[in-house]
Formats: C-alpha cells, sequence, structure tokens
C-alpha cells in the first residue's frame, strides 16, 4: 500500500475517533471515562498523517527510509473500522445481548459472606430510583433485605423472552466486549405491547426472595406504573 | 471494422509511459469509499440480524477500546527508536540474559502498557539490538503487572489482596519463566524479517524526529491492521461462545481452570476489565479465577493476531501456545501456595 493511502487512511480512521468522541456515540461502546482517551489518540493519529503528508509534500524525506521497503497489506483492514464508524454506526448492546445469556451472575458481590456490609441504607425518597445492578444485587444478596415494601424507579429497555417481559440494562466495566446483562422479571401486569429495545421507566415493588440461585438471581418484582421514555445517552450501566 | 478500434486503442499506450495507467492503492482505496457509500442501505440491510448487528457493536468497541493505547505504544516505540540508541540500552541492561530478564519483567511495572501497546515497543527493543529474551519478557510483563491493573484487581475483588498479590506473581513468574525459555531455546529466525530491519541511524537533532513520526506511522499502520484481525475474531467469539460454559463449567476445579484458560484466550478482554467480569462469578473457586486474569494479559486471540503480524508468524505459533502453557501452570504453582 502506497504511503499516501496508509495517511488517508490514518486521517479517517483518526476522524472516526473524533466523530464519535464529539457526537457522543461512543457512550454505546467504551464508558464515559474513555472520552479523553479516544480524542488524544484520534488527534495523534491524524497528526501522524499530517506530519508524513507535509514531509512528502516538501520532499524531506529520505529516498531510502524503511517506509518504502515494505508494503503493509494489512493496514487495508484499516477501512473495515472506518466504514463501521462512519457508515454503520452500530448501536449499543441491547435485548439480543441479554437473550444471549443466562442470568444476572454479575450481581453476586465477591465476597459472599458479607453482603449486608455493601448496601448502605437507602435515602428516605419514594419511588426511590435505582440502577437495575443495584436492585438486583440488593434483591439477591441483602441480608438486611432493604428493598421488601419500597417501591424502586427503574430506566431499562424492554425483553420479551419466554412469555416474560423483563426490564434490563448492561453493565460496562471497560467496553461494550466485556459487558454483562442485568435483568429484571416484570410481573402484575400484561406488558406484551412493548417491543424489545424500547426503553421504559418502571415504578416497581421487589417480590421478596423471588431471586434465587435455580433462577440465576433474576428477580421479580411487582409493576406499579409504566412509562416509555427516550432512549437515554448512554446506554450501559457502570 | 474491429482493426481500427484496436490501433486506436493501443495508442495511448505507445505514447504515454503505461505507469501512468496503473491502478494503485488509493484509486481502490476511493473505489472502496465510493462503493461503500453508494452500498450503504443495502449493508445496513445485511447487518440489521441481531446477532451481526451485536457482533459489530463488539467489533467497533474492541477497535475504538484498543486504539488510543496502541497508539501510546508506537510512540513510546517512535521515541525509542529515535531517541534510544542501542548502546544506552546495551548499558541499561545487564549483560547476561539470565540477569537481564527478570530487570525487564520489573521495568514492566514502570511502564503501564495496555497489551496491545507492549507489541510494538517489544519489536523496537529488538531492533535495538536488546537481547529478544528481554523483549518477550516485557512483552508479557507490562500488560499483568503494572499499577492500574493491580488497582483494578484490588477493587474487583474488595477484601481479598491474596488475590492481588496472587495475580502480580503468577503474570512476573509466566513472564520471567518465558524470558528464561526463550535465552535458553529461542532463535532469532522466528521473527519476521522486517522485524529485525535495522532504522538507518541519524545524527542531526531534526532527522531524529524524522524517525520518531515515520516509525510511529509506520507501525501504527502495520499493528493497526492486526488489531483489527483481532478485534473481528473476538467479535465473533463473543456472539458465538455461551456465557453458560462460566457457570455451568466452572464449578469444577480442573474443568474451570481448562475453560478459564479457553475462555481468557477467546474472549480477548482487556486487562483492566478482567477482574471485574471473574469476580462476579461466585460459584466459581479462586484459582480457575487467578489463572483467567494470569492467562487472558499474556496470550489472547487479538494479542496472537498482534504477534503474528508485527514479530512473525513463525515466532507467534511457537510463542503463543508456549505462553498459554507457561501461564496456565504459573498460575497454578502461585494459586496453591497462596490463595485461601
Amino acid at each position: 500500500m502506497r504511503r499516501e493511502t496508509q495517511n488517508i487512511l490514518l486521517v479517517l480512521l483518526g476522524g472516526a475517533l473524533l466523530k464519535i468522541s464529539f457526537t457522543g456515540t461512543y457512550l454505546r461502546y467504551v464508558k464515559p471515562s474513555h472520552q479523553w482517551l479516544l480524542i488524544t489518540g484520534g488527534f495523534v493519529m491524524v497528526l501522524l498523517a499530517a506530519v508524513s503528508i507535509v514531509r512528502d509534500i516538501r520532499g524531506a524525506r529520505d529516498e531510502d527510509d524503511h517506509g518504502h521497503a515494505h508494503t503493509a497489506r494489512s493496514a487495508w483492514l484499516l477501512v473495515l473500522p472506518v466504514l463501521a464508524v462512519f457508515l454503520v454506526g452500530p448501536p449499543a448492546l441491547g435485548a439480543d445481548s441479554v437473550t444471549r445469556a443466562d442470568g444476572n451472575a454479575q450481581s453476586v458481590p465477591s465476597t459472599e459472606g458479607e453482603g449486608s456490609a455493601l448496601f448502605p441504607t437507602l435515602p428516605k425518597a419514594d419511588p426511590i430510583a435505582l440502577t437495575l445492578s443495584e436492585f438486583s444485587s440488593r434483591a439477591a444478596w441483602d441480608k438486611r433485605h432493604s428493598l421488601d415494601n419500597r417501591t424502586a424507579r427503574l430506566v431499562g429497555f424492554v425483553v420479551q423472552d419466554g412469555g416474560q417481559t423483563y426490564v434490563a440494562r448492561l453493565a460496562i466495566t471497560c467496553c461494550a466486549a466485556d459487558a454483562f446483562p442485568v435483568k429484571i422479571r416484570l410481573t402484575g401486569k400484561d406488558l406484551s405491547r412493548f417491543k424489545d429495545d424500547s426503553w421504559i421507566e418502571v415504578d416497581v415493588t421487589l417480590r421478596p426472595g423471588s431471586a434465587t440461585r435455580a433462577n440465576e438471581y433474576v428477580p421479580s418484582a411487582t409493576t406499579h406504573a409504566v412509562q416509555r421514555i427516550a432512549t437515554p445517552e448512554d446506554q450501559y450501566e457502570h | 471494422m474491429t482493426e481500427p478500434a484496436i490501433a486506436e486503442a493501443a495508442e495511448p499506450s505507445i505514447e504515454e509511459p503505461p505507469r501512468r495507467w496503473r491502478v494503485t492503492s488509493l484509486e481502490v482505496l476511493c473505489g472502496v469509499l465510493v462503493l461503500a457509500l453508494i452500498g450503504q442501505g443495502w449493508f445496513a440491510d445485511r447487518l440489521a440480524v441481531p446477532a451481526i448487528q451485536t457482533a459489530s457493536t463488539v467489533f467497533v468497541a474492541v477497535c475504538v477500546q484498543a486504539l488510543p493505547f496502541l497508539v501510546v505504544g508506537v510512540l513510546i516505540s517512535g521515541a525509542i527508536a529515535a531517541f534510544a540508541s542501542a548502546d544506552l540500552l546495551r548499558r541499561l541492561l545487564p549483560k547476561k540474559a539470565v540477569f537481564a530478564v527478570p530487570v525487564a519483567g520489573v521495568a514492566g511495572i514502570a511502564l503501564p502498557n495496555c497489551e496491545c501497546a507492549a507489541i510494538p515497543v517489544a519489536r523496537r527493543l529488538i531492533q535495538q539490538e536488546v537481547p529478544a529474551a528481554v523483549a518477550v519478557t516485557f512483552l508479557l510483563a507490562a500488560p499483568a503487572v503494572n499499577p492500574i491493573v493491580l488497582v483494578a484487581t484490588a477493587v474487583a475483588f474488595p477484601g481479598q489482596p491474596s488475590m492481588v498479590l496472587a495475580r502480580f506473581l503468577g503474570s512476573m513468574m509466566t513472564a520471567v519463566a518465558m524470558g528464561w525459555l526463550w535465552a535458553r531455546f529461542g532463535k532469532m529466525e522466528w521473527f519476521a524479517e522486517r522485524a529485525l530491519r535495522r532504522l538507518p541511524e541519524h545524527s542531526d537533532g531534526r532527522s531524529r524526529w524524522g524517525v520518531f513520526f515515520e516509525t510511529a506511522r509506520q507501525d501504527l499502520v502495520d499493528a493497526g491492521g492486526f488489531l483489527v484481525v483481532g478485534g473481528l475474531t473476538a467479535a465473533v467469539l463473543n456472539v458465538v461462545v455461551p456465557r453458560s460454559w462460566i457457570n455451568t463449567l466452572g464449578e469444577q476445579l480442573v474443568l474451570g481452570v481448562i475453560v478459564m484458560a479457553v475462555l481468557a484466550v477467546v474472549l480477548a478482554l482487556c486487562s483492566e476489565a478482567d477482574a471485574f467480569v471473574v469476580a462476579s462469578l461466585s460459584t466459581m473457586p479462586l484459582l480457575p479465577k487467578l489463572v483467567f486474569l494470569v492467562v487472558g494479559p499474556a496470550i489472547d486471540i487479538k494479542l496472537f493476531a498482534l504477534q503474528a503480524g508485527t514479530l512473525g508468524r513463525k515466532f507467534a505459533t511457537r510463542f503463543a501456545p508456549a505462553t498459554f502453557v507457561v501461564a496456565i501452570m504459573s498460575a497454578i504453582v502461585v494459586g496453591a501456595v497462596i490463595l485461601p
């Protein structure tokens, strides 16, 4: 591959990183704190290409530089992420990833015995806004049963699976490759009108003892009110 | 009728040099971009299948997550090429490989590196006549024993500091053992010829910066392509390999060790995130988790693609399986001694 082509590819790739970090779509792929990394990385890529282009135009580069010597065929593959970002822009992970996994294995605290120490007392608010991860780990592991008889307000997308309706969210630690699903079964109302991946805000009360090892710690909750909402900018929990 | 047409068609090639008509990569790239623009709707339809959509999201995520770290790696690599002469590096390291290898392992602590960044750096070290045994030790140590990874591990395993120590020792042992193995059995001819090619020496300051930019750019183009291969593989496996393996098979100790070692390779998680993924599996004993944490940063599918591309296929097909076995054994030995 010619140097000119490599430089154009680098500009495009760096541009792709800058584009997703400025438009906010980077949140579909990585955690929020990676934004400055993407901006720096994209900027350096464009800079490296620009320096090379300027040097080529000025003719400052020695003709015997090693860049001439080998043709990097692998470099063609850099087209793929460029096309994926600019033309396709894959969506954030959703219902498909949730149905692919079995249960809420991730909500298990690593030190099972000290469960209640991990759960500070909940604030007084009613309904109380909780992330699905928090709700589901309290449901499974909190020995003080802090969720019993409390109304929780949850935000997530709908997953219809095997005749049941779930509200679900994906939690990521670094990037979407390590995402794990958190889901809560909604009971007490017929919610089959909601399609997969439609975002809802739902007020629920936990059915105590519903998250067991047999159902892979997926808690059930009685539904009080459901409201369709717009897709949030950051669709993951962290 | 046909004769004049042939004459006409042949005419330009006589008058003008033939190379003006050669299709270069530049035109191919333009063609690809135009085709992609025209076919955008068609592609979008093909990709609308949920499984493919999930895989393409994971693919972009792996690339986007790893590229900034790769950029850090090529900048360090460029700096070594331009500013650290072979002489200087030789003076910094002990003469004998037996002693130089542990030094390289410890140097890994000081250079907080993602695993993708370590590969261009290791290649540059070899080019600057650092013994290959030292470079491979650094390659394995840097992504696994740096402070960021160890802190992440401590956060993921609250109340279990032994896990952090075990991970540190397991990874360090893998790196040093592989370095010594290389010093004894490794052959320079396994490296691809291009990985060893020396850069022209430059003396004045201006061309040093030239070397820096050119090396960094070239490394980025080379390694970037292979990172994409790794990203594609990881994305496919992420969708195809069921996570339920972890839950059902992981509970047995022996089977758990094997399953977790294989998963570490195929899932290709970044070393800052892997601790959180395994920490959540409460039913699994600690040893298979440790195996996952020691194997993952040392060798996974993405790293294999990068190694094969940057350092040579012959090198990767020997080095990767050896690393896999050594990493599992190191984790088991350390786990047996340290873990409760």
